[in-house]
């Protein structure tokens, strides 16, 4: 397997640690037993289908949802702990802000209430985009909006930027604005980034870490680099109608019959038979062959895992 | 747009000089100042009407020369009485519905409790400082308007119709009215915390305000034990219960035996006559509570709604830090 890039040593150079963590709603769970480990500095998509789980797993990173089981550490701080809170930065999808507030009364709430205010930087962000201060945030367009909830997030100055689904409202222009924006803030301060996402070619540009959530639970963790080379996509033919014996030996995450052809996604174990023909997928084919598939077995790249260490047999 | 000045004109006006309020307080003050405008104007207005009211009236009856002299003049009737008696009966409600219901509700509804909490203040410090806030806010209004209201009617009780155990006199000066506003606050902050929505909240904590209203009557008579004084059939209550209040009335034999009060009213003189010979009655017996009590009843009424207040301000702060907002 690919060797990955992860910081060893200090608890503080994981930017998210989460052992066994779950969350219960009264209709049930929505994050069972899920155990990651995200490397500060990158920038982590996660992704899943509606519904997966997503929106709980940053729920509980910024302390808007109290969990159920098990711990989540915030670079190696209980996120109980009120030391988290200047630690990281939240985006939401609604990005809510104060609509009667002007974009100078916003700024300067993020000043009142954060000790490590960058002024300078919110208001760069905000003179970009050629917001007016005293517009009221009422008055603001979407891509208006959000790039003052971008400047509140970065005048935080934080180690960690939660982003849920952050795009999905903007027109194309915006939303290319938008990720230059975050792409520039974010590699220029060594922000950690987490955002969810359902466009997976905006994760295939931006994004060097995955975190695949669906039904609850984690389907994959680990370096982008990793994980794909990690899969093959191979072709044959089928024996009487079934699957050849000798795909048994690789773990299939997902497999189609067409006549007498049959298509699998495997992660191989040794070498392949000499008849099958076999590529490369793309990202995109990965992640969705693990989504439409929630059964396969999970894997997790050398360091994404908590418990056990390094890469998980796969 | 190119008129409109952008931060990079005027960067001064981001940070101004003069602060008075930091870091939370500045943000709850900001954000209801609309809500704390109008509810302070109210307040200070109502208190410049109610000493106005007492300044004319204090004219009138110096120019009378009450209180040597008996005046015929009732407050009751006079259109700036009226007023205050509306003011000071919807300040509860404005308080519940229109400051306390949307306190946290409106910032749950529109995802800005998120927001704020995601700044660097926990939930309990957010929450301290809306509380903080409502709670100031309705004590300032409370004492100001009671203090008024005190003055005015104290000394001129005896011209309002209006006796002092009844709720337009009784909850509207001393310790009730300021105790009375943080309870009804503190039930509209509640209800806001547990129905989680503005509209429903507001409607809730008005149905709320009429039932406690209704409630209150009930407990306000039975915070003072009632005395009883018996005087001789037929004969005038003597002077000093003239600021007694009646709670029930009885009529008495010499083993000191009560009857209702309509046991012997008969349809003759002569059927009545031969009942209270029957009965032995030769007493009138009131069942009364006295002017002097009044301050221990008023104090057990804020030692109440304070005590409610609390237990309310205990349940939200327990609820939030169990579960998020």
């Amino acid at each position: 397997m690919a060797d990955t890039s992860t910081p060893n040593g200090t608890a503080g150079s994981w930017a998210l640690e989460a052992r066994g963590l779950g969350k219960r709603y009264f209709r049930g769970w929505a994050l069972r037993d899920c155990s990651f480990r995200i490397p500060a500095g990158r920038i982590c998509g996660l992704v899943g289908p509606n519904g997966a789980g997503k929106s709980t797993l940053l729920g509980l990173a910024t302390r808007q949802v109290q969990r159920t089981t098990g711990e989540l550490r915030v670079f190696g701080t209980p996120v109980d702990d009120p030391a988290v809170l200047p630690r990281f930065a939240f985006l939401g999808q609604e990005k809510p802000l104060f609509k009667r507030f002007t974009v100078a009364d916003t700024l300067r709430m993020g000043a009142e209430l954060n000790p490590g205010w960058d002024a300078a930087a919110a208001e760069r962000i905000v003179r970009s985009g050629n917001v007016p201060a005293h517009a009221r945030i009422g008055t603001l367009s979407g891509g208006q909006r959000t790039r003052v909830a971008f400047a509140l997030a970065f005048g935080k100055r934080p180690d960690l930027l939660l982003l849920d689904e952050p795009m999905s409202d903007l027109d194309p222009l915006a939303r290319d604005e938008m990720s230059t924006l975050l792409m520039a803030e974010a590699v220029e301060r060594g922000t950690t980034v987490v955002m969810s996402s359902h466009m997976l070619t905006e994760l295939e540009d931006m994004c060097d870490y995955l975190l695949v959530v669906a039904e609850g639970r984690i389907r994959m963790a680990g370096d982008a680099d990793a994980l794909v080379p990690a899969h093959t996509l191979v072709t044959g033919v089928t024996r009487d109608g079934a699957l050849p014996a000798g795909l048994d030996r690789h773990t299939v995450v997902e497999s189609r019959v067409q006549g007498r052809q049959f298509q699998a996604m495997i992660r191989p174990k040794g070498p392949l038979s000499a008849d099958w023909e076999s590529v490369e997928p793309s990202l995109e084919e990965v992640l969705l062959a693990h989504l439409r598939s929630p059964d396969a077995p999970s894997l997790y790249t050398q360091g994404a895992r908590v418990d056990a260490e390094g890469t998980q047999a796969a | 747009m190119s008129t409109t000045p952008t931060l990079t004109e005027t960067p001064a006006a981001l940070r101004p000089r003069r602060r008075l309020l930091r870091g939370l307080p500045w943000l709850v003050v900001r954000q209801h100042r609309t809500a704390l405008a109008c509810v302070l104007g109210i307040a200070v207005l109502g208190t410049l009407w109610i000493v106005y009211q007492r300044y004319e009236m204090v004219q009138l009856l110096d120019a009378r020369g009450w209180p040597e002299k008996e005046v015929r003049y009732a407050v009751d009737d006079s259109r700036g009485y009226s007023y205050v008696h509306s003011l000071l009966n919807a300040l509860p409600l404005v308080l519940a519905v229109f400051v306390g219901a949307p306190l946290i509700a409106g910032d749950r509804e529109s995802g800005t409790a998120q927001l704020v909490t995601t700044q660097s203040v926990t939930r309990r410090q957010w929450l301290t400082a809306k509380l903080g806030f409502a709670y100031a806010l309705a004590l300032v209004c409370g004492l100001m308007l009671s203090a008024a209201f005190t003055w005015w009617w104290q000394p001129h009780r005896s011209l309002f119709f209006t006796k002092w155990v009844e709720g337009p006199i009784f909850d509207n000066t001393g310790p009730v009215l300021p105790a009375l506003l943080l309870f009804m606050t503190a039930a509209g902050i509640t209800i806001g915390v547990l129905l989680r929505r503005l509209v429903p909240a507001m409607a809730v904590a008005l149905g709320f305000t009429a039932v406690s209203a209704y409630v209150w009557d009930e407990i306000r008579i039975r915070l003072g034990s009632t005395q009883m004084f018996t005087y001789p059939k037929d004969s005038d209550l003597p002077a000093r219960f003239d600021e007694a209040y009646e709670v029930d009335r009885w009529v008495g034999n010499a083993q000191g035996e009560l009857f209702g009060w309509g046991t012997c009213a008969e349809a003759t003189e002569k059927a009545q006559n031969a009942c209270i010979k029957e009965h032995g009655i030769i007493n009138d017996v009131i069942e009364y509570l006295d002017y002097d009590q009044m301050a221990a009843m008023q104090w057990t009424a804020a030692g109440l709604l304070l005590a409610g207040t609390a237990l309310l301000t205990g349940f939200v702060l327990w609820r939030v830090s169990r579960r998020p907002l």
